[in-house]
């Protein structure tokens, strides 16, 4: 069979058509988040004195409990939760080190600009990707002004007897980051980073802010807090103390 | 007044080299994204500061300049300027032509590209991307509209000339947009960001349009009035002092603001300030501004194509120096201290691109310019004779 060139070029743009409606058809319905609790709103408070310049306990722990594996190049190393160290550049303060995470915000840019809702955000406030969603366009790491994000540059080696296994590992060419640790939160458990810091010096407090009743609730209501770059109106949900 | 279009003959040594080349580096392009998709970006320069590198430059430079390369058409359809109703065909193709080897690209270029399709059945409308990935091929769909009005079927021409000379203005609103939108990131965030990417669009696909047409004429040894190339020189100057002008109101306005002191002075006097000084402003600006306003370069063939390819330097180092330095900015979640962390946070981000990355974007470079090569062989998108009318003189320098 032979076309003319008119019938090709009738046929690419029918093709070119088919492509443009595609992406309104909605194949496969999203699944409903399940496992959270939509009356809570998970949150972190971090007091910063007693946070130890040296300490790097929490950095630890999440990088075991979330299968995350040390690689020697820093700049592809994947942080879920890093230690930064603040200078006061008037020297009137004395030097911080304080752990900077996912702010899990209410107006997370991340998921904003998901082109494909890998990055969502649950009924409680939990900022997560689904690995399975993602494509990698690296969008949200663009997008997200604590550089909470990291893109899996290598697939993960680790032994399978030194996994944790109630965390999937992910493959490479995703992006991934801090979930609080939401297979420990469905379970009435506190992240990995909080329960070390808590057997240390007890920097960490982490609970429902929704509920008054909480530590944290009462807490929040009793000390000066603030969040990090609050004038971009994301509503973090990781709150600084003695900062 | 224009003569019949035709196709080129298309059998010649040089033809089929040309062709092979570019068949070659297409190749390559492929082989290399079976190699990053195999191994990983880990094969790549980037890093988790920069996370879009050279394939995004590449990418976004194609798909800037495709959506110029419809100018002469829409010259001809929505503005009226008659002479340019002959390159309107070879302009509408050239646009798809530039836009696929842009996309593909882009797509190449994903950390799960096999995913590809999942942009389609779950969409989130309030990204950037997702309103891109509706643009890009809705600008494609209108290209064919356009072109099938214009071999087929004249009284749709006006209509869908139209819409895709709306359809690119809208696109490269969406692409300068990716950027512009990002509230978080100081260099990125700006409102000027689009219309100077539709700026720089209309440089660059002027100069992609002249450069083509006088080298397929003179290739194929047909006829091309040089008032034509003229008129196209003085729509090159029009738009690169237009590119000069945005550029500088953007800098006046970021300047005037103390928040932006600190981001204005890194950008011009930063690791990537050679990008700035050197590829944007004297290559891109500068020397096609002298070049297109001299009194004997100017009236030069030659000259006009030394300008061309200038501005197209310029246009790729504008992408280039938006991508890199708005990404290498040193990270700072605490304005006011300085700070530092394992994670690079308040230091200059490390870049340098790896072979992978220049292979897979010239990959999309090759597929853009086999595309127009068969095009001009199987589709009648030339005149014969590029002809101007006798009454019609371009302004000269």
């Amino acid at each position: 069979m032979t076309m003319d060139r008119r019938t090709v070029l009738g046929v690419g743009g029918a093709i070119a058509a088919g492509a443009m409606v595609a992406p309104g058809l909605r194949l496969i319905a999203a699944p409903a988040p399940k496992g959270a609790d939509a009356g809570a709103r998970w949150a972190m408070l971090i007091d910063v004195s007693k946070c130890g310049d040296d300490c790097t306990d929490c950095t630890t722990a999440c990088a075991t409990e979330n299968n995350i594996p040390q690689i020697e190049d820093e700049s592809r190393q994947i942080q879920y939760i890093r230690k930064i160290t603040i200078k006061d550049k008037t020297g009137k303060k004395p030097d911080q080190s304080l752990p900077v995470l996912c702010n899990h915000c209410e107006n997370p840019p991340c998921v904003d600009v998901c082109p494909t809702t890998a990055s969502f955000i649950r009924p409680d406030g939990l900022v997560l990707v689904d690995k399975h969603r993602c494509i990698g366009c690296r969008y949200c790491m663009i997008a997200c002004p604590y550089k909470a994000r990291s893109l899996v540059y290598h697939e993960n080696t680790t032994a399978a007897e030194q996994l944790n296994r109630e965390v999937p590992i992910r493959a490479k060419g995703v992006v991934e980051k801090c979930s609080f640790c939401v297979h420990r939160i469905d379970k009435g458990e506190q992240p990995a980073c909080v329960e070390a810091c808590d057997k240390k010096s007890g920097a960490m407090l982490f609970g429902d802010i929704n509920d008054p009743e909480s530590e944290i609730s009462k807490k929040l209501a009793s000390v000066n807090s603030r969040t990090i770059r609050d004038d971009l109106g994301l509503k973090p949900h990781v709150h600084y103390t003695n900062l | 007044m224009i003569s019949k279009f035709t196709s080129i003959q298309g059998n010649s040594r040089e033809y089929y080299t040309l062709l092979m080349s570019l068949m070659a580096l297409a190749g390559i392009g492929i082989l290399t994204f079976f190699y990053i998709e195999v191994n990983g970006h880990g094969v790549t320069g980037m890093n988790n500061k920069v996370v879009w590198g050279l394939p995004h430059i590449f990418a976004i430079s194609l798909l800037v300049m495709a959506s110029g390369a419809l100018n002469l058409a829409s010259m001809a359809t929505v503005f009226a300027h008659n002479h340019f109703k002959q390159f309107r065909r070879f302009s509408a193709f050239l646009s798809i032509a530039l836009l696929v080897g842009g996309l593909m690209v882009l797509v190449l270029d994903l950390g799960r590209p096999e995913r590809m399709l999942l942009t389609m059945v779950h969409m989130n409308f309030k990204s950037m991307f997702t309103w891109n990935v509706f643009l890009y091929s809705g600008f494609v769909v209108l290209c064919f509209f356009y072109l099938w009005a214009m071999m087929s079927n004249e009284k749709f021409v006006k209509l869908s000339g139209s819409a895709a000379f709306a359809g690119r203005v809208i696109l490269t609103t969406g692409t300068g947009s990716i950027f512009g939108v990002i509230h978080a990131r100081e260099v990125f965030h700006s409102a000027i960001t689009a219309p100077t990417f539709i700026a720089v669009s209309l440089t660059s696909g002027t100069a992609i349009c002249a450069l083509l047409l006088v080298y397929t004429y003179r290739k194929t040894k047909r006829q091309l009035d040089d008032k034509l190339i003229f008129g196209m020189r003085n729509m090159l100057l029009f738009f690169t002092l237009m590119v000069f002008y945005l550029m500088a109101v953007e800098k006046f306005t970021k300047s005037y603001s103390p928040s932006f002191y600190e981001v204005e002075t890194w950008l011009l006097t930063g690791p990537w300030a050679w990008l700035y000084w050197g590829g944007i402003v004297i290559i891109g600006l500068l020397t096609p501004l002298y070049i297109l306003s001299h009194k004997t370069w100017g009236s030069d063939i030659n000259g006009i194509m030394v300008a061309a390819i200038a501005a197209i330097i310029g246009e790729v180092s504008f992408v280039a120096h938006t991508l890199l330095a708005g990404q290498t900015y040193p990270f700072n979640p605490f304005p006011g201290y300085e700070v530092s962390s394992s994670f690079q946070d308040g230091s200059v981000g490390n870049y340098v691109p790896a072979m992978p990355e220049l292979l897979l974007g010239l990959g999309g470079v090759a597929v853009a310019g086999l595309i127009y090569v068969l095009g001009i062989k199987f589709f009648r998108l030339l005149p014969k004779k590029g002809e101007a009318p006798e009454s019609w003189t371009p302004w000269n320098p």
